[in-house]
């Protein structure tokens, strides 16, 4: 609470400095003080989320996204920002835009995305806040202040996650990436940011196949804390105004680059990734899906089997430790060195009692990771694994 | 005007030094279904209704004690501790906790091994992280499953000179600590 007081009581700070007139898409950017000041906030913002451990680092996904960003800005009004698209690693379904250019897209979002066209989507929407200058011209009318700090504080309170990410990001990344800005904003970062895509030459029916995958997942997992529709334009609302844009203005344009197989190839390794970010949280099912997905195109990849195995092992009823051996087994078949299959099957058996199995688990997993970080925990399982074998 | 101000620093130094006097103490330390000793120089922060002591400031240094219930939800991981867990499975879940939250910067687990606490098989697990200041912290979080409980104790201080100085006293905490049956 103290951290939402502290966003609320900086944000009056800096509507006092502010001036009332609305601010123009077209006025040079960097011009006044108000947009030096979110800048230079931004920047400062950003360098905590950089330093801070939580970047998801793949520097050729990054100019892959970045290269996207690219090929949008070309269609945009302002050739003089320099986009920077950064991701950042947590499963959330989110994205947010700082109004220097600089875009933080959440592995969890990339993960459940289908194309490069989606992407796209995503993209021109949180690029949009950047080139209508959105932080600005929510700077520039906060003449209407209470009834705006009343919704970001009502918006930032529905959020589980969002005292969180309030203290991580700051003020700029506060109102993007949590609590969203005006629905008025968003709607026109969603009605421009289909326009630029569809410009660009993607299919912009995407845009509404993405809202809608989105709404799927979410529903699937009843997530509570889906940031990108959070407080943005309801979910519902959002896929009916881009269902009526593609029926009027887009109706001729049904056809447009959708890219699918190379975004499954330059995000292959995420999808893994984001995987074990929702199995961390325990979100078993999502997690689940995503390395069935994975499995799909790399059917001979232990490391997605030993994650399914994982996943099953640790959800832990019913079937699952049935359905976590068989996954731990294929994991061994297709790699016998992969140490982590050994472990988990060592584990499974020494809590089910059948000890010598358990200590021929353990004791290849020692021999193929000598060193691994919890050796100390299986060589005390394999010692009593011996002890109990010779005591019997 | 000027001879009253020092009569006002002088009753605001006094009331200052009897406050803190009074907040050093482990009077209203929360009863618990634990005992341990503390060494002297500990007190408890008055404000915080946690088994919770510290000698500096828990800015600096903090000793926790917890007994959570395993069916008590996680604010990070829907993960959950059940009964018969290893202890090389509950640490994972408190490790993923950790991990999840975003008040822990550049989390780095530096020691996660098998551990006993008061005859219990338990885990420890030894990470540093920083905040958002770029301040850095070292944690060493013993934990055990007794019961339908996950008893804990964490000490937490500031990287740089303050963990080590009050690191043997948190082991001696450590090695006092014992279950009182109810």
């Amino acid at each position: 609470m103290k951290t939402i007081a502290f966003i609320l009581t900086v944000w009056c700070l800096a509507a006092a400095c502010a001036t009332p007139p609305p601010i123009s898409v077209d006025e040079a950017l960097t011009a006044g003080n108000d947009e030096k000041m979110l800048w230079r906030r931004a920047q400062e913002e950003q360098k905590v989320i950089d330093n801070s451990g939580w970047l998801y680092r793949n520097a050729e996904l990054e100019t892959y996204l970045n290269e996207v960003a690219a090929k949008l800005q070309a269609f945009t009004d302002s050739p003089d920002i320099s986009f920077k698209i950064k991701i950042i690693n947590d499963p959330n379904l989110n994205a947010f835009a700082f109004p220097n250019g600089v875009i933080y897209v959440h592995t969890g979002v990339l993960a459940h995305m289908e194309n490069e066209a989606q992407l796209a989507a995503l993209l021109a929407h949180e690029m949009t806040h950047c080139t209508h200058r959105h932080s600005l011209r929510v700077l520039k009318t906060l003449k209407d202040r209470p009834r705006y700090m009343a919704a970001v504080q009502q918006s930032v309170e529905k959020i589980a996650m969002a005292q969180d990410l309030a203290r991580l990001l700051g003020v700029n990344g506060s109102m993007a990436a949590v609590t969203g800005y005006t629905r008025e904003l968003e709607a026109e970062a969603d009605r421009v940011g289909l326009d630029l895509m569809a410009k660009a030459g993607y299919d912009p029916r995407q845009a509404l196949n993405l809202f809608e995958h989105l709404r799927q997942e979410i529903e699937i997992e009843g997530i509570k804390e889906p940031f990108f529709f959070g407080t943005h334009p309801s979910v519902q609302q959002r896929i009916e105004n881009a269902g009526r844009w593609l029926a009027t203005e887009y109706s001729a344009q049904n056809t447009g680059l959708i890219n699918s197989d190379i975004f499954r190839f330059k995000l292959d390794k995420l999808v893994l990734d984001n995987a074990q970010l929702d199995l961390r949280i325990g979100r078993f099912y999502i997690a689940r899906r995503s390395v069935e997905k994975f499995l799909l195109l790399n059917p001979n990849d232990a490391g997605a089997y030993y994650l399914l195995g994982e996943i099953f092992r640790q959800h832990g009823e019913l079937d699952d430790i049935q359905n976590a051996i068989k996954q731990y087994e294929k994991a061994i078949a297709l790699d016998p060195s992969f140490p982590a299959p050994h472990k988990a099957m060592g584990l499974m058996h020494y809590k089910g009692g059948e000890q010598r199995l358990a200590q021929k688990f353990f004791e290849t997993c020692l021999l193929l990771a000598p060193e691994a970080p919890d050796k100390a925990y299986i060589q005390g399982y394999l010692q009593k694994c011996i002890t109990n074998g010779e005591e019997s | 005007m000027k001879k009253l101000l020092p009569l006002f620093f002088a009753v605001c130094l006094i009331s200052g030094c009897a406050s803190a006097a009074y907040e050093r103490s482990l009077e209203d330390l929360p009863k618990a279904d634990f005992s341990v000793d503390i060494p002297s120089g500990w007190w408890k922060p008055q404000h915080v209704n946690r088994y919770l002591i510290t000698k500096e400031g828990p800015f600096l240094q903090y000793v926790l004690i917890q007994q959570r219930p395993i069916d008590r939800p996680f604010k990070k991981t829907q993960k959950k501790l059940r009964n018969g867990m290893l202890p090389l499975e509950s640490a994972k879940i408190v490790i993923d906790e950790i991990a999840a939250d975003r008040n822990i910067l550049n989390f780095n687990i530096l020691e996660n091994t098998p551990a006993t606490i008061d005859g219990h098989a338990g885990f420890k697990i030894l990470f540093s992280y920083r905040d958002k200041k770029g301040s850095e912290y070292k944690t060493l979080y013993y934990g055990f499953i007794s019961g339908d409980s996950l008893f804990n104790l964490r000490y937490n201080a500031a990287a740089r000179h303050y963990y080590d100085k009050d690191l043997a006293d948190f082991m001696r905490i450590l090695y006092s600590f014992k279950l009182v049956k109810a």
